[in-house]
């Protein structure tokens, strides 16, 4: 899908998710998705960070979980404490940064971007 | 002693609110305040957020002036430096109430201001604080009570608590039976291992100065100050802890303050005091427990002490309405 470079890709179904992550696995990208929920406080203070980084970093994919609406993702991948952020390369998970801890993800994206 | 710098004595707010149990509806109560809305309180006072973490219980923010907790029917708020604590009463009372949810206790504490002069309305003496709790509060919170627990060689502990008469039992009280807070302050801190306060890297401190052993099974935020000062939330279940550092000789402080239950191994608070006490050598340090009287855990606290060469110097313990028991205790280090 055109345009989304840039920004935050919200996954809103199972099919949307598994597209992505294929797309994700064939372009070798980092794909840093966001375990979030449309309740979650800290998740709301990281978005406009996060935000920003999509935006500073168009050659990371960066997509978002709502872990009420994808559920059964959310248990598949263990996510207990929010917001969680798992970083993806070629089909396997190579770090994670749980809580809305700006300078630790930059850090871990810039470590993994390349 | 520098003439002014940086107060570590941090303000602290604990309101409790009515709602059913959370456990067993599950349901978010103040956690669904919009974070929006909590950041223009937080602007109020002065302080931002700097680090977040949310799990099933409850929502732990660090500050850039200490913490913030959010539980469905609990707001704990601890700030340092010269914020304007108790201006968040009015908007966090009201905010609550758009939700359905009115308050039925609130319980302030604090010790002594290092630096007493700098601090602003409605901060500048006990009893201006206790004046605008007075007006600020509602009526309904009839039960009053302002104490000041003194100590000869130390700083005080001053506590003001109001509550509804009678019933008006939040979800938390029942759990709070069995539940004690610690809040610790210490003063005049090793200035070597105050050092490790200093770089901005958060991270880095929590390991090296063992902050991360004090709860291994706690996930920790933590964010380091430029170009020094520490703070951190730790989050096991639906505990917190959280301690923040003031590294600067002349005014050095840090405190330290969790939760537990009289159904954990005795030996659980007096190892973390414990560790508590290494990480950082204070030459000064106060204790003070909240809990029902009957599970009292000021013994342990004195065991503690006594284990890493800190005397006790005072002994002091009052009851309040709905807060329960506190007990304060001051200690110095036996030999330096």
């Amino acid at each position: 899908m055109a345009g989304e470079e840039g920004t935050v890709i919200a996954c809103h179904t199972v099919d949307a998710w598994n597209e992505q992550l294929q797309k994700g696995n064939d372009s070798k990208k980092l794909i840093v998705v966001d375990f979030t929920a449309s309740w979650c406080g800290p998740c709301r203070f990281i978005a406009p960070i996060l935000a920003d980084f999509a935006k500073k970093m168009p050659h990371v994919t960066f997509l978002k979980v709502d872990v009420d609406e994808l559920k059964s993702v959310a248990e598949d991948w263990a996510v207990e404490a929010m917001p969680t952020f798992m970083f993806l390369k070629e089909g396997k998970i190579v770090d994670k940064v749980v809580g809305a801890k700006k300078d630790e993800l930059q850090l871990v994206i810039e470590k993994h971007a390349k | 002693m520098a003439v002014s710098g940086f107060e570590g004595f941090e303000k602290r707010l604990e309101l409790h609110f009515s709602g059913d149990d959370p456990a067993l509806t599950g349901s978010m109560g103040l956690r669904r305040l919009d974070f929006s809305l909590l950041e223009q309180v937080l602007h109020v006072v002065q302080c931002s957020v700097v680090s977040a973490v949310a799990n099933q219980y409850f929502d732990a923010y660090v500050l850039s002036e200490s913490s913030l907790f959010i539980y469905p029917t609990k707001i704990i708020i601890k700030t340092c430096g010269t914020t304007q604590l108790l201006k968040s009463i009015c908007p966090l009372i009201h905010l609550a109430e758009n939700l359905n949810h009115s308050i039925i206790s609130c319980k302030y504490t604090r010790g002594n201001f290092i630096f007493p002069l700098s601090q602003p309305f409605p901060h500048t003496s006990f009893s201006e604080e206790v004046s605008f709790l007075e007006d600020n509060l509602p009526k309904k919170l009839a039960n009053r009570k302002a104490t000041v627990m003194n100590s000869s060689k130390s700083h005080a502990w001053h506590v003001f608590t109001a509550s509804v008469s009678g019933s008006g039992v939040s979800a938390e009280s029942k759990a709070a039976a069995y539940a004690y807070t610690v809040e610790v302050c210490m003063t005049d801190l090793d200035r070597v291992l105050a050092r490790r306060f200093f770089g901005g890297n958060g991270k880095l401190m929590t390991e090296i100065t063992g902050i991360s052993n004090i709860n291994p099974k706690a996930l920790i935020c933590d964010f380091g100050f430029d170009p020094c000062g520490y703070s951190m939330n730790g989050i096991d279940g639906d505990r917190y802890s959280t301690i923040h550092v003031t590294p600067e000789d002349g005014y050095s402080y840090a405190s330290f303050e969790c939760v537990g239950s009289v159904f954990d191994d005795d030996d659980d608070l007096v190892r973390m005091l414990r560790k508590v006490v290494k990480i950082f050598r204070p030459a000064k340090m106060s204790v003070a427990t909240s809990t029902s009287r009957a599970n009292d855990v000021s013994t342990r606290v004195n065991n503690a002490m006594k284990m890493v060469g800190m005397k006790c110097r005072s002994f002091n313990a009052d009851d309040f309405p709905a807060a329960g028991n506190v007990v304060f205790q001051t200690f110095t280090a036996a030999r330096r």
